[in-house]
């Protein structure tokens, strides 16, 4: 789900041109009927399996029972209305949306200059990056966190060094902390940043840099007048796709953050797996998917709508 | 040109890529105010020469001077250049006043003097009123006059045009080509200009410079780059030609007699291309005709004291203000631009052929 989700919102920030349909022809052949007749096992798919039960989970967030079993349910706001008030609930859904912010910042700034050299660099050492890149997706995420402990542990790795250089006196809470939460998650969503940015950056002209450059822009202008905000859309996506993930990850929080860092994720897993809350679970699931979408609808309305919409066509 | 001063000036510049030589020694030198094109085939060095003056490539031996001063290793972007690309280039996230506004605010001109900067120069390439368009809502037409404009608007010490028209259809080169003639007579801004397109070359430039792998051939006026071209090559690059071999059987003072067939002829020291200007007997030449020189006629009457000789059509192709036709002569096919074209000619039409001797050109065969 989070994969799919991801998609529909790179979709939304890079909206495809649709190829101008033939009208004449459409009127006698209908062209469109072929590529539905392909997509129909795709859609039911989609339905059956997505469609259906996210629709189950939204009629369930309008129920409220007063035990387990279910018994005396009735439609009402009830579940909402808890979840807004209740300080618990929307602190964490602040931390959510704070630590995805900062996760998808940490990978842009981490993302960007390794992008960048991709995008210069000669093919061979282009599809070098690109598998150095991407070979950390190839390791389970749990193997990955757990590793993260060798590294963050008080008596671990980063904090005995720096111990030892005597940089600090007393071991550094970097695991079960949201520096921590924000560690792993910008490590393990880097890829997709790396990607969409080197992406946008393939496409721009490369004699568009000469030309700045023979105006008498040095290096630096260049970069900040030409190179970066043509690559905004990269920028941009690659941005919507780590917050997405980050909104919805529950393993890096759960193992990185544990107690300590209560993201909805969690939260959501807490109330339906341990405690049978089902119908508020699905209410809070659904607030952090609604809050995912606003963020992310008013990321990019933001950004098509600035100075810069000319990049977007 | 009477003033002689160089504005651009190459001396012995040399360009490896790995182990391809793509410039091979070359020493160029540009004058004040004049527009001078780099004319060759692809791969002849001429982007690669641009590309050094510009300051995108470094020489791996040579040097560049621009008005006298050595810029081998300044980068481009402190050399004061203007220079338009065959893909226009504009910065597609700017209107067309901010990129015409990006060299002048780099070179911190004042927000009053901007505008009328730009202003003049939009004038100049008659887009006036596009200010606030963006690259994409302009023609091809348009984007290559702003991005004229950009280079202009900046009064560089140079332009460079590389390839500029080579994107546009055949209406709107030949209107942006005598455009950018007007506005380089106008503004008097030294020029160079690369093409691989003979006849802009020769219809735009004061001086045409013909480049061949990593070599100049031939530096010199349109016209004498056409009617005197040095080499066999200039000759074969610059307008269609016809070829006959044959074996020189007498010199004298003025001729050298060379019997090519049946026919024996006569060619003018004045028309031997190439270094190599020394004939014997026996030697194998090649003789060259331009496809205009050879006059058809209907009659085997002669014309201005040179024979006719019968030749058969092969192939008419209408061009609109001429025919283009193709006759089989001696055994060989040869092509003819000429306007005498009769209504009664067909494929196999029995023709007569023939051109003055002073029309041929005569090289050794190597």
């Amino acid at each position: 789900m989070e994969a799919a989700r991801a998609q529909n919102h790179q979709k939304r920030v890079a909206p495809k041109e649709q190829p101008p349909q033939q009208e004449k022809r459409a009127k006698k052949r209908k062209p469109w009927a072929p590529g539905l007749l392909l997509l129909t096992s795709i859609l039911l798919f989609l339905f059956g399996f997505f469609v259906v039960p996210m629709l189950y989970i939204l009629y369930l967030s309008f129920i409220s029972t007063d035990n387990l079993s279910g018994e005396g349910a009735s439609y009402s706001l009830s579940n909402y209305i808890t979840l807004f008030t209740d300080s618990y609930y929307l602190n964490s859904l602040w931390v959510t949306v704070k630590i995805s912010l900062l996760s998808s910042l940490v990978a842009l700034v981490l993302g960007y200059p390794i992008a960048l050299t991709m995008a210069k660099a000669s093919a061979k050492i282009r599809a070098l990056i690109t598998l150095l890149i991407a070979s950390p997706l190839l390791v389970s995420i749990v193997v990955r966190n757990f590793g993260w402990y060798l590294l963050l542990l008080p008596n671990g790795t980063v904090n005995t060094l720096l111990m030892d250089l005597g940089l600090i006196s007393k071991p550094m809470n970097l695991l079960f902390s949201e520096v921590g939460v924000i560690i792993g998650l910008s490590n393990a969503y880097l890829p997709f940043m790396v990607l969409a940015i080197v992406t946008s950056l393939y496409n721009i002209d490369p004699s568009l840099e000469k030309a700045s450059a023979i105006l008498g822009a040095s290096p630096l202008r260049n970069f900040l007048s030409i190179t970066l905000p043509l690559s905004l859309p990269g920028i941009v996506s690659g941005c919507v796709l780590v917050f997405s993930l980050s909104m919805s990850a529950y393993v890096t929080p759960a193992l990185m953050g544990g107690a300590n860092v209560p993201v909805m994720p969690v939260v959501v897993y807490d109330q339906i797996n341990n405690l049978l809350q089902w119908t508020f679970g699905s209410a809070l699931s659904y607030v952090l998917l609604g809050t995912t979408l606003l963020s992310v609808f008013l990321f990019t309305r933001g950004f098509e709508k600035s100075k810069f919409k000319e990049v977007f066509r | 040109m009477t003033t002689a001063i160089s504005d651009v000036e190459i001396k012995g510049a040399i360009k490896k890529f790995g182990s391809n030589i793509v410039l091979n020694s070359i020493d160029l030198e540009v004058k004040q105010g004049e527009l001078l094109t780099l004319l060759g085939p692809s791969g002849c060095g001429k982007s690669t020469t641009l590309n050094l003056i510009a300051g995108f490539l470094e020489a791996d031996q040579g040097d560049v001077f621009i008005k006298g001063k050595k810029v081998t290793k300044v980068p481009p972007y402190k050399r004061d250049l203007g220079m338009v690309f065959q893909t226009y280039s504009l910065f597609p996230h700017m209107t067309v006043y901010d990129n015409l506004n990006f060299g002048l605010k780099l070179r911190k001109i004042a927000k009053s003097e901007q505008k009328k900067k730009i202003d003049r120069v939009l004038e100049l390439v008659k887009l006036s009123g596009l200010e606030q368009r963006y690259p994409r809502e302009l023609s091809g037409g348009q984007r290559q006059r702003v991005a004229i404009a950009r280079a202009l608007v900046v009064e560089p010490e140079l332009l460079l045009l590389d390839e500029p028209l080579s994107n546009l259809d055949a209406k709107l080169r030949h209107e942006l080509r005598l455009e950018i003639k007007r506005l380089q007579k106008e503004i008097g801004v030294t020029t160079i200009f690369v093409t691989h397109d003979q006849e802009e070359a020769l219809s735009l430039s004061d001086r045409v410079v013909v480049m061949n792998a990593g070599k100049i051939e031939q530096i010199s006026t349109p016209t004498s780059i056409y009617k005197h071209p040095k080499t066999e090559f200039v000759f074969q690059f610059i307008g269609k030609s016809n070829s006959f071999e044959g074996m020189v059987t007498s010199t004298d003072q003025e001729r050298i007699m060379v019997q090519a067939g049946q026919e024996v002829t006569s060619v003018s020291w004045d028309n031997v291309i190439g270094e190599n200007r020394t004939f014997q007997n026996g030697d194998e030449v090649k003789l060259y005709i331009r496809p205009e020189n050879i006059h058809i006629s209907e009659s085997q009457e002669a014309v201005d004291g040179y024979e006719l000789h019968p030749a058969k059509i092969t192939q008419l192709n209408y061009l609109g203000t001429s025919w283009e036709i193709d006759v089989a002569f001696m055994g060989k096919s040869l092509q003819i631009l000429t306007n005498e074209y009769r209504s009664s000619w067909k494929e196999g039409s029995e023709v007569f052929v023939g051109w003055k001797p002073q029309e041929l050109k005569i090289i050794r065969k190597e």
